[in-house]
């Protein structure tokens, strides 16, 4: 076994591949920096300030992916002798070749449905015996955060991913599952709404009456200093590597963050070992962690770190479409009607709309695909679904207190080389409006276009300017919700 | 979130925080005047930060040449002062077939009459300047190393901080909403948080500017109309990738370039108007990766950031309307700029800033006459790119 596997692979699947020119052993289909991550090479790219970045945390993954440069590589896959150089953000191809455009592949359905996770599964579930849907889902899997744990929680007995199985089992021919496929927007045409998504380098055109946003939350990045240095891990990157494909992060792993509970039973589970920190200060190595200080000066030997903190809701696909938000409990919010829409035709289900436990999220789906099957005049009963989410509480988020002692260049705010003293000089100089201090610092410009930065830059400028988070011009996100190749969105002739 | 109070009076109120507000602001308060400016949203909000970064002198007739050439001196002389990034590296016009050719010596010999250096450049010529630049079906281009390109963001926040040094009030988050008009005088303005008595009151709201004039009550026919046009930003790229701004007729009235920051934006001759709507179209982004790909065939593999809209607010013959309204005793107007009201706010700072300090200016500002509309003396159509 290769240095951090957890698990035996398939060895007819057992290949090898070139990084920086070294043979390493990979398996056929494996995510390339999960692969890398096997044979312990963390460090995979480096940004335009020359911080070295890996693939766990967030930012880019720019890689030469057999001589051609500028391939993401957290979508490529290991194929046997393929050659991996590292990149600099800011390196790109500049021969291309010139294939004519694909025609979109044109999909008309009554319902989208954005996001595979639970929320979404059980809106199509609802959905499927009446009316035609379309589940779009960016990751290779259904189930989404759930379908990553391995541990029961979240008001579900059986094991997670047993549940997400179950539960995509009972699929009918109605619903058709768009994996590894993103959305790129939600874009009125009158009686349709236009939902273009991308799978791979093939635009598919989805038409749909009606359209549910399931699109989930996304880790609170952490703010120490190097808190996105190779073998920082996100969460659900630490999840992934684990669960989906038996790798373990490091073979000493620090636990930072303030919900450590979220991970230390999968690393009990696994047998790997970790120690939590709850103050972490700074993380330090030469290509990859090597050790944490916490804020008192202590010293840890790891090889990695996790982040297991709060999740925050993704509100990017909701101010795309239209929607408004408010600020409750430490969280920027949809403002739902009582039917859990944003506007006539478009609803949100699941961690979009509030954090809470994955069955709330299941049944939150079911609620809105009630909804959608009563405007369509089939019977339905969402009060009772309703009724059961009132048991659920919507989980808040204490507001972080940004500690301004820390080296304030070396907290990264995102992987687009906004640090916090970059912003933190910005309102210096007087500036006190978060939409203006976005457009000097590029503060949510980037590739995540806010989606991991927004909420830590308006915090930053909340504290500084004494403005509650509520009272903060928020800005709003514009398509493509998700990055994309032009050649792929290009008409054609 | 308005950060500052509304003052209860002001000698002169310039409703409209854009580039062409705040420049104007600053300009004034620089020769010693009380100046407020009055901001719906933040400054920049309206068209100002959504646009394409680009400052060229290449018109087709002598007042815009002339205007935009002392613009540029003035985006130098602030960008040196005020530490903002502004830099002269060219626009480059593609051009394909002999009438193209034609139309554009006749515009580089109105150019070079008034000292702009622009000249017609060999296909290999572009495409040293531009390696990655597609010159297989291009004949000639026009280029002037001295036209360029400045960060929206970075100059009107520099302008708004200086006016602000020389005592100059931006009032943000505030909408006017009503004149207070007194025998053909206007005493105040209603805003959204209070009335401000006032003398003179400038009309920098481009895009509202016909709002603004209802209003007032002007019935002087001024057409101004906001027309929705998009624009898209690449990732950030190697720095100095795409130098000019490039332009393109043939490809859908392209124009692109790199910002300081590395990525490449731009846009197209899509337009959708009049109208009030700013939703990025699906249309615009397929039209765009299209025409910037048949360009630049490297862009193909680039990731697009993000797409946006902002108004060109276009009259008849795409130039602006700036002087004073007779109407009124005390009232101008500073509006429709259509895709090229931020490289002309140096200079228009300076023309309005002298029409009402000393009643006159050197600058060709009756090109611009608010009364050409109702004359029936439309201008030549100024070249508009996108
Ligand atoms: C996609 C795109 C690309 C462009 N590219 C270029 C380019 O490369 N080069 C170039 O020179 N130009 C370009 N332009 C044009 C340029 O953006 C505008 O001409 C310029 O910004 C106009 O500045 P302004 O100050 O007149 O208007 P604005 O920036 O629109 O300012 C007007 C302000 O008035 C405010 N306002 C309106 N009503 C009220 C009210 N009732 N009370 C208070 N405030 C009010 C608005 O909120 C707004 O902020 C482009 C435009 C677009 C849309």
């Amino acid at each position: 076994m290769r240095p951090l596997d957890l698990t035996e692979k398939d060895p007819s699947k057992k290949v090898t591949i070139y990084f920086e020119g070294k043979p390493y052993e990979a398996y056929e289909g494996e995510k390339i920096p999960v692969a890398l991550l096997a044979n312990g090479i963390y460090w995979l790219t480096t940004s335009l300030q020359g911080r070295k970045r890996g693939a766990f945390t967030f930012g880019p993954l720019p890689i030469v992916l057999n001589g051609m440069k500028n391939v993401d590589g957290r979508k490529a896959k290991v194929r046997d002798g393929i050659r991996i150089e590292r990149q600099n953000y800011g390196e790109f191809q500049e021969a291309v070749e010139i294939d004519g455009t694909k025609e979109p592949l044109r999909v008309v359905v009554d319902v989208a449905v954005i996001g595979g996770g639970i929320a979404g599964i059980g809106a199509a579930l609802e959905m499927q015996e009446h009316l035609t849907v379309a589940l779009i889902e960016e990751k290779g899997w259904l189930g989404g955060l759930m379908f990553l744990e391995s541990v029961p929680q979240g008001g579900f007995d059986e094991e997670p991913r047993k549940v997400v199985k179950g539960l995509t089992s009972k699929f009918n021919e109605n619903l058709r599952v768009f994996t590894q496929t993103v959305a790129l927007g939600v874009f009125d045409e009158g009686e349709y709404f236009l939902v273009p998504a991308a799978k791979g380098d093939q635009l598919v055109e989805i038409m749909a009456k009606r359209v549910v946003l399931a699109t989930g939350a996304v880790e609170n990045i952490l703010l120490f200093e190097n808190n996105e240095f190779p073998g920082v891990f996100r969460l659900d990157f630490a999840l992934e590597v684990i669960n989906k494909w038996g790798v373990a992060p490091g073979r000493k792993v620090a636990v930072v963050g303030r919900r450590p509970e979220r991970i230390i039973p999968e690393l009990e589970k696994w047998g790997i070992e970790y120690v939590v920190v709850p103050n972490p200060k700074r993380v330090e190595g030469e290509e990859k962690v090597e050790r944490l200080i916490d804020t008192n000066g202590n010293v840890y030997e790891v090889d990695a770190v996790i982040v297991s903190d709060y999740r925050i809701p993704d509100i990017n696909p909701i101010t795309q479409a239209g929607g408004k938000l408010r600020f409750k409990r430490g969280h920027y919010l949809p403002v739902l009607d009582s039917k859990n829409r944003i506007r006539e035709g478009i609803y949100v289900a699941g961690s979009a709309a509030g954090i809470k436990p994955h069955r709330a999220n299941y049944i939150e789906g079911r609620l809105v695909g009630a909804h959608i099957l009563r405007e369509f005049g089939y019977e339905a009963s969402p009060a009772v679904y309703r009724e059961q989410l009132e048991e659920y509480e919507v989980e808040g988020m204490p507001l972080p207190v940004i500690d301004f002692s820390m080296n304030l260049e070396d907290v990264q705010i995102c992987g687009c080389d906004v640090n916090f003293k970059k912003v933190d000089d910005v309102v210096k100089s007087g500036i006190k409006d978060l939409q203006i201090i976005k457009r000097l610092t590029h503060l949510a410009m980037g590739f995540c276009q806010g989606r991991f930065c927004l909420y830590n830059g308006a915090l930053l400028v909340s504290q500084r300017t004494e403005t509650p988070m509520g009272e903060l011009d928020i800005p709003v996100a514009r398509p493509p919700l998700k990055n994309v190749k032009m050649k792929v969105v290009a008409r054609g002739e | 979130m308005p950060t500052k109070e509304l003052p209860e009076r002001s000698e002169i109120t310039i409703i409209g925080g854009g580039i062409i507000g705040v420049a104007l602001a600053h300009e004034l308060a620089k020769r010693g005047e009380e100046v407020t400016v009055i901001e719906k949203r933040f400054i920049g909000s309206g068209s100002t930060f959504r646009c394409g970064t680009g400052i060229r002198q290449q018109f087709n007739d002598e007042a815009n040449v002339q205007v935009m050439k002392r613009s540029v001196e003035l985006w130098k002389k602030y960008s040196e002062e005020y530490g903002f990034p502004f830099e002269q590296t060219g626009y480059l016009f593609l051009l394909y077939d002999d009438e193209e050719v034609e139309e554009f010596k006749k515009n580089i010999a109105i150019q070079n009459r008034f000292g702009v250096p622009t000249r017609l450049i060999t296909p290999e010529e572009a495409k040293e300047i531009v390696p990655l630049l597609d010159t297989s079906e291009v004949i000639a281009a026009s280029w002037n190393p001295t036209d360029g390109k400045a960060s929206p963001f970075h100059s009107t926040a520099k302008f708004a901080l200086h006016a602000e040094e020389f005592g100059a009030r931006l009032v943000e988050y505030t909408e006017v909403k009503d004149f207070i008009i007194e025998n053909g005088e206007i005493k105040g303005l209603k805003t959204s948080r209070g009335t401000i008595k006032t003398g003179i009151v400038v009309n920098a709201t481009n895009a509202w500017a016909k709002l603004i004039n209802a209003m007032a009550g002007i019935r002087t026919k001024i057409p101004i109309e906001p027309y929705k046009h998009q624009a898209v930003i690449t990732q950030p790229i190697r720095k100095g990738a795409v130098k000019p701004m490039v332009i393109s007729f043939r490809y859908g009235h392209a124009y692109l370039t790199q910002t300081s920051h590395g990525g490449i934006i731009g846009g197209v001759g899509y337009e959708e108007g009049p109208t009030y709507d700013l939703n990025p179209t699906y249309e615009f982004l397929r039209e765009v990766s299209y025409y910037f790909t048949k360009i630049i065939p490297a862009l193909r593999e680039l990731l697009i950031l993000r797409t946006w809209a902002g108004y060109y607010a276009k009259t008849p013959d795409s130039n602006p309307a700036i002087g004073k309204i007779e109407e009124l005793s005390n009232y101008y107007i500073a509006a429709g700029f259509s895709g090229h009201g931020f490289m002309m706010a140096p200079a228009v700072a300076e023309m309005v800033a002298d029409l009402i300090t000393k009643g006159k200016t050197d600058l060709p500002v009756e090109w611009y006459d608010p009364y050409r509309f109702e004359r029936g003396e439309l201008r030549g159509q100024a070249l508009q790119m996108g």
